[in-house]
């Protein structure tokens, strides 16, 4: 039962030796930690056969610091996130997400890039990249290019990836003095995929909305921006007021459905919740009350 | 492939792409990596790659070339080690004992990098393990025992 017989594992130490191998064979997938992709090949006929394992490339592992960004190699892991000081004082958001994915087992060998790439609407590290301006490098051995992360995920399970293509990188902006924070419900405290999760990224100017960005997960095809709420209370005062507004213009934004986790109602309600959750943290961290 | 099990360099000859848990069980005879879930949930099958619990399931056979293997058999001498194994039956931490050799290496990992830990960061070091039997307070006051023991103060 659930062998893994008839699967090959390409190896490469390079990152142009795999993109070479992409642009060559047919069906070959990219895995790195395969905390998603183990499980998902002895449940379901993988479509692929032949893998090949990016994981030793060292050139996509680590966290950068340049003068205006951060960059994060998509194999670097959620326990290299979790430890990294750069990425909990620039993008605390991030590090909040990967302090509850999986177990330690999970962070010492999934990835990010490994996250983003399974492209579930539930993805954790999704909410905290989208509020904080992310995009990612999508490279073949004919191109190079960033794009947005919003623009990267386009269905449940379905990323912009061509199958010649490999996700290198993550680059987050590194913009002015705003704060974010992460918040999510699953069906225990630990361990669990989340039922609902939300970001929240605030500039405060006093006590004053400067710049906001919001991102709600698991209650779309894809993992929501919700710029027209974002547009309408920058510029507006925080208070318990804007807060219930802010969560109830959320609510009316997201489309979830019912599934084994939480029916579409609850996601509803609670997505109000969270970003509300998310915001009070995210304001607090900039100093804010 | 060769790897580094236990402290001693082996070679594997690989037919076919299996587990790590599946090299480990059928051919290193390493039974104390059990086979749980094979879903990365249960932890039953937790090993040291590079000092670092993973669960062995998830890992592909050729992924480990060159890399550091540990199990609990190689640790059977290490003091820290002793400690965890003498406080899990002091405290009655095993039932079954399927979880065990998994607990026991989250947990040596654990007290390895923090010798004080809190309870609740004993409780994040052994999210990852599932025990069925013991409600998991036994297996946590251990750990906070074996704490003790190696740091008294």
């Amino acid at each position: 039962m659930r062998t893994l017989t008839g699967i090959t594992l390409l190896k490469t130490h390079t990152l142009v030796g795999a993109l070479e191998i992409l642009s060559t064979l047919d069906k070959v997938q990219p895995i790195a930690g395969g905390t998603d992709l183990i499980p998902l090949i002895r449940e379901v006929e993988s479509k692929s056969t032949h893998f090949i394992d990016i994981y030793s490339i060292k050139e996509l592992n680590g966290i950068y610091e340049e003068s205006d960004s951060i960059i994060i190699g998509s194999t670097t892991t959620h326990s290299q996130l979790l430890s990294s000081k750069t990425v909990s004082e620039k993008i605390p958001a991030l590090h909040d997400a990967c302090s509850l994915i999986g177990s330690i087992q999970i962070r010492n060998r999934g990835t990010i890039g490994g996250n983003l790439c399974n492209a579930s609407p539930a993805a954790d590290s999704a909410p905290p990249l989208l509020v904080h301006d992310a995009e990612v490098n999508v490279s073949s051995l004919s191109k190079n290019q960033w794009m947005p992360l919003e623009e990267f995920f386009k269905g449940p399970k379905i990323s912009a990836l061509k199958s010649d293509e490999l996700l290198i990188g993550i680059k987050v902006p590194i913009s002015g003095n705003g704060c974010s924070a992460f918040k999510r419900i699953g069906r225990r405290k630990s361990f669990t995929l989340s039922i609902v999760n939300a970001a929240a990224f605030v500039e405060r100017d006093g006590d004053s909305i400067k710049n906001l960005r919001l991102s709600i997960g698991s209650v779309a095809p894809t993992p929501l921006r919700m710029k027209k709420v974002e547009k309408e209370f920058i510029g507006s005062k925080l208070n318990h007021q804007t807060l219930t507004e802010i969560g109830q213009a959320c609510s009316g934004q997201v489309n979830p459905i019912d599934d084994v986790r939480g029916t579409a109602e609850y996601r509803r309600d609670i997505s109000s919740v969270l970003i509300k959750r998310a915001l009070i943290e995210a304001w607090s961290r900039t100093g804010g009350k | 492939m060769i790897f580094e099990l236990n402290g001693v360099n082996v070679i594997a000859e690989l037919t076919t792409t299996v587990t790590l848990l599946d090299l480990l069980r059928t051919d290193f005879g390493l039974t104390s990596v059990k086979k749980g879930c094979e879903q990365g949930e249960c932890g039953a099958c937790t090993v040291l790659l590079d000092g670092m619990p993973v669960c062995s399931c998830l890992v592909l056979a050729p992924q480990v070339e060159g890399k550091r293997v540990t199990t609990i058999e190689g640790l059977s001498e290490n003091p820290l080690m002793k400690e965890l194994r003498d406080a899990f039956m002091e405290n009655g931490a095993v039932q079954c004992g399927f979880c065990t050799p998994g607990m026991l290496l989250s947990s040596f990992a654990l007290l390895r990098d923090n010798r004080h830990p809190t309870e609740d960061e004993v409780k994040v070091a052994i999210e990852g393990n599932i025990c069925r039997c013991t409600g998991y307070v036994k297996i946590i006051e251990a750990i906070l025992d074996a704490a003790e023991k190696i740091s008294p103060d």
